[in-house]
Order: structure tokens, then C-alpha cells, then sequence
């Protein structure tokens, strides 16, 4: 059985002709990654806050660990959330600017009763933070002091504080620095070997996904157009329009890219889509 | 180019200092509001035991003596000592603003908050009742309490508070409904904490600060409303020294008796000033994206 089992969910928000999400479906095993691609307005991002019950579904089911989510009491919701934790794509304002470290950290092993010793808890923090890079003497400060990679850090000990089973990263690297992505998607990979993370990893960046995820799922106007292994997906993509994905990355080589650019023209039959920065 | 331009139009050639909040420490205007302020709360505290004279004693062949050395506000028209009477009057007039913020904060925050997170049809309902709130002027409501339970400064509290918090509820609810919907609360409901810690450790605490400035600014209003009440009759009544009350008695001796009305008045209009100016350094303070330079 699957870790986390994803069927046919559906939403349409108020007001729009096109649902948003079309029955999308796609399972996770422990302790594996897989990568949501797809261009903006794609659906990824509603994906993500559909599978952690910040929004609720029109249709279908999403089962953790054999608990199923959809429409499940509040309390239930609750209590899977020791298990699925969430990281944001902006870390400037996922953070309460109003809590220090210690309290932003500490507050999953508050809320979920994992530990209710102020000391220990204060212990589990360091713990935490020094596993993402950080150390005891952030504890009393406040994010406005950090960078955005610092923040982000920040973002993911209190995501990963109460040992999550998955976690679901919505764009984690795209609100940073280029120079600090790097060492964010390492650190990503680095907790999921060693705390045995299932990771659901959203990016509209194919190299990130490409470095991170074993699995990819390419997502085009709120349905799954291709899922598979990385290498099938990035070596042999079967739908039109995940090939289309692919050959708008450009190539950093201006001989091959030129090469490249003339050969996609001369065989344009699907128009590229644009894939935003 | 720039010399078709009139001069202040023109491009500085030396650039302005930055402006002066940015600086470090509290600008001078702020820092002497601050202390009048705290020096307004300790004469509210200490007056009755600072005043040199008796309120309330009236002595006649004292009367509408000009200030002096004796009497440094002169007396009123029943031989009263003015000065002990602004100083006694800070205490009731601050006393009844207080009271009658806290009232307006306490619900004014409760029906916000409830009204913005409530659903729609608690939202509806609370909102409409807001509006007849909004719609009761807060005069004629304190007559009508007058006419109740008697003219009194009780009478003029309860009648400002009824009409003074729906402004608060509506300004809680619409800067809680944008504050739900921050980044920072959908990722604490991520994290799985629970509805009353949502909003009082998330929602509230980024929601406030413009209460407590909203606050510090009304202490003005609400002092020249209770003033006023007590002006007309229906707030504070003869012999109280309420600062508005004062006025209003005094206002027919106001040839020959400047004094009994002018320190009332001045009394009210430091106090009221004092109050804005530290409600907007306390904005800048409170905020603690302006607070130590912080990064962004």
C-alpha cells in the first residue's frame, strides 16, 4: 500500500468554466520523491493545498497511511498533519513575523503533543535547526533578521520538527537567490535520505525536479498528462506536450542551443508553451 | 534645463537627510508627547492628593479671583481653585475615556473577529447590527440614557461606548479577513494547530497594531465626546471637575472669568495632542517590520 494514495481529485473554484485540478491521481511511496512540473496556471500549486487539505475537494480521495483525508473531521485532518507537512514558496511570508525561531520550530511539537516539556522542546529545536544548517543562536530571533535562504531553512525545521512522513514542497527554491537554490535542493535531498521523507516536490524549474525527484509528473491545464520515472519522462516523453516542456529548456551551449533552435523550428508542429522564468 | 523649473521643483542638489524617524531614537516632538502623556496618566493617578485646594469647596468671597500666586488658575464663579480642579478632572475625564475604550476594544475586537472568520451568515448578521450601532448618534443616545438612568458620567460612557464600537468591529473585521488569508496562517493550518490558536497566537497578534494606534488617537475623540456631553448637560454633572463640565460652567463668565475656562480647555487640547502624537511613534515602534532595520 502506498504511503500516500492520490485518486481523481477534482476542484473547480467559484466562478471559473475549467476546473482548476481534473481528476488527478498519482500515488507515493515511502521515502520516495516525486516532482508536479508543469507551467504556471498549470494546477500544481492547487494540487499541492488539495492533497494537504488546505482546500477542499469537489471529487475524489486522498489517502494517508490508510486514513482518508477528504471530507474527514477536523480533528482527523489534524492529526495527519504530524504526518504530512507543507513548505511554502515564499519564505518572507510563510513565516509569522510575530514568533521567534524557538517558538516558529517548537510550535509543531506544541501543537501535536510531541513535546509538551518547554526545556526538551527547546532541545528538539536546536536538534532541528542544526539538521537544517542552523544553530542555537537564532533561537530568539525573529525571520525579519534572515535571508531568504535562511528563512526558507527556517520554513523547512518547522515543517520537518514533528518528523513528517511526506512533505510537500510548493516551490521551495523559486522565491531564491540562484546562488542559494542549490544548497536548499541539497539540503531537501539530504533529510529525505535520512529521515526517510516522502517528498512531493512542485516546480515549474525540469532541472530541479530533474536533480531531486525519482518520479516526475508533468501537469498541463489541471490534468496529468504524462507520470513516470525521471529518466522515461526526461528521455523518452510520450505526450506532445511534455516533449513540447522539454524542448523549451534552453541548452547552455550557443552552438548546440542554435542547432537546437533551428531543428525545433523547421519541425514545429506543437506550439511551445510558455514556460515561465 | 532644470533652471526653467521653478526652485522647488528642481532637483535638489544636496540631498535631504533622511527623515528624521528613520534615525535612531525618538524624534523630539514624540519624545516630549511621550512625557506629557505620562505625565497626564500620573496627575490622573495622584491629582486628589497633589491639588492644593479643595475641589469642591466653594467659597464665594473667593470668587473669579485671576490666577495668582495663590490660586496659579485663578478660581471659578463659586470661589473654586481652578488648578485643583483641571488636576482632579484629569482622573475623571481620563478614567471615563479609558473605561470607555476598553468597553469598545473588547467588543469592537470580539465582533470583528467572529464576524471576519464566522461564515457568512454570522458575518451578515453581526455587520447589520453594526450598522445600527453605527447609525446611533451618540448624543442622542446619551440623552436617552440620561433620560434612563439619569444624567451622569456613567450615563455618557455607556452612551459613547455603544456608539464607539461598531467603528472597531469593522475596522477588526476587515484587517482580520485580509490577515487570514496571509501565507504565514495557511502554513499553521499546515502544521495542524488548532482554530483558537490560529487566531490568537497568527491572526490577532498581526492584526492589532492598528488598534492599538486606532486607540491612542481615539483617546482624543472619545475625551472631547465626553467632554462635550458633559458641556451639554448630559455627561458629568455640577460640582464633578470633568474638564468638559468645567467649560461648560465657566462658559458664561467667560469677560471676567477667562481662567475657569481656559485651563479646562488647554488641559483638554495638550492632552489630546500628546495622545496623537505618541499614537503615531507608537505605530512606527510597534511595527516590527519598521523595528531594528530588520532585512526586506
Amino acid at each position: 500500500m502506498s504511503l500516500l494514495a492520490v485518486t481523481e481529485v477534482t476542484k473547480r473554484f467559484a466562478g471559473q468554466h475549467a476546473p482548476a485540478v481534473d481528476s488527478v491521481s498519482f500515488t507515493l511511496e515511502r521515502g520516495s520523491a516525486l516532482g508536479l512540473v508543469g507551467e504556471s496556471g498549470s494546477g500544481k500549486s492547487t494540487t499541492a493545498r488539495l492533497v494537504a487539505g488546505l482546500i477542499k475537494p469537489d471529487a475524489g480521495s486522498v489517502v494517508l497511511d490508510g486514513t482518508e483525508l477528504v471530507g474527514a473531521p477536523r480533528a482527523t485532518l489534524q492529526a495527519a498533519r504530524r504526518e504530512l507537512q507543507f513548505v511554502f514558496q515564499d519564505p518572507f511570508s510563510s513565516l509569522n513575523p510575530r514568533m521567534r525561531v524557538s517558538e516558529l520550530v517548537g510550535e509543531g511539537l506544541l501543537v501535536h503533543g510531541i513535546e509538551r516539556d518547554a526545556a526538551k522542546r527547546r532541545d528538539r529545536v536546536v536538534e532541528t535547526l542544526e539538521s537544517v544548517g542552523l544553530d542555537s543562536s537564532h533561537l530568539d530571533r525573529y525571520p525579519r533578521s534572515f535571508s531568504g535562504g535562511q528563512r526558507q531553512r527556517i520554513a523547512i525545521a518547522r515543517a520537518i520538527a514533528v518528523r513528517p512522513r511526506v512533505l510537500i514542497c510548493d516551490e521551495p527554491v523559486s522565491s531564491l537567490d540562484v546562488s542559494v537554490q542549490a544548497q536548499v535542493l541539497n539540503l531537501l535531498g539530504d533529510l529525505r535520505e535520512k529521515l526517510d521523507l516522502a517528498l512531493l516536490f512542485i516546480a515549474h524549474d525540469l532541472a530541479v525536479v530533474r536533480y531531486l525527484c525519482d518520479r516526475v509528473a508533468v501537469m498541463n491545464g489541471g490534468r496529468i498528462v504524462e507520470i513516470g520515472s525521471r529518466d522515461q519522462v526526461y528521455e523518452h516523453p510520450q505526450d506532445a506536450y511534455t516533449r513540447a516542456l522539454l524542448d523549451a529548456v534552453p541548452v547552455p551551449d550557443p552552438a548546440r542551443e542554435r542547432a537546437r533552435r533551428s531543428a525545433l523550428a523547421a519541425s514545429r508542429s506543437v506550439t511551445a508553451p510558455g514556460v515561465n522564468s | 534645463m532644470t533652471a526653467l523649473l521653478p526652485a522647488r521643483l528642481r532637483p535638489s542638489s544636496s540631498p535631504r537627510r533622511a527623515p528624521r524617524r528613520r534615525r535612531r531614537g525618538v524624534p523630539v516632538a514624540e519624545r516630549i508627547a511621550l512625557v506629557v502623556v505620562v505625565l497626564i496618566i500620573v496627575i490622573a493617578i495622584i491629582g486628589p492628593w497633589i491639588a492644593p485646594y479643595d475641589p469642591y469647596r466653594v467659597d464665594l468671597a473667593q470668587a473669579l479671583q485671576p490666577p495668582s500666586a495663590a490660586h496659579w488658575f485663578g478660581t471659578d464663579v463659586n470661589g473654586r481653585d481652578v488648578l485643583s480642579r483641571v488636576l482632579v478632572g484629569a482622573q475623571v475625564t481620563l478614567s471615563a475615556t479609558g473605561i470607555v475604550l476598553l468597553i469598545t476594544l473588547v467588543i469592537g475586537v470580539i465582533v470583528g473577529t467572529v464576524a471576519a472568520l464566522g461564515g457568512r451568515v454570522v458575518d451578515e448578521v453581526l455587520m447589520r447590527i453594526t450598522d445600527i450601532g453605527l447609525a446611533l448618534p451618540s448624543i442622542i443616545l446619551a440623552l436617552g440614557f440620561a433620560v434612563a438612568l439619569g444624567p451622569g458620567l456613567q450615563s455618557a460612557v455607556v452612551a459613547i461606548a455603544a456608539t464607539w464600537w461598531p467603528g472597531y468591529a469593522r475596522l477588526v473585521r476587515s484587517i482580520v479577513r485580509e490577515t487570514r488569508h496571509a501565507e504565514f496562517v495557511e502554513s499553521a493550518v499546515a502544521l495542524g494547530v488548532s482554530r483558537w490558536r490560529l487566531v490568537t497566537k497568527h491572526i490577532l497578534p498581526n492584526s492589532l497594531d492598528p488598534m492599538y494606534v486606532q486607540v491612542t488617537l481615539d483617546v482624543a475623540a472619545v475625551m472631547l465626546v465626553i467632554s462635550g456631553l458633559s458641556f451639554v448637560g448630559v455627561g458629568a454633572q455640577v460640582p464633578s471637575a470633568e474638564w468638559g463640565a468645567m467649560i461648560a460652567s465657566a462658559a458664561d463668565n467667560v469677560l471676567n472669568g477667562w481662567w475657569a475656562l481656559v485651563f479646562p480647555g488647554l488641559a483638554i487640547a495638550i492632552t489630546a495632542i500628546a495622545f496623537n502624537l505618541s499614537g503615531d511613534w507608537l505605530r512606527v515602534r510597534q511595527d516590527p517590520t519598521l523595528r531594528d532595520g530588520g532585512a526586506r
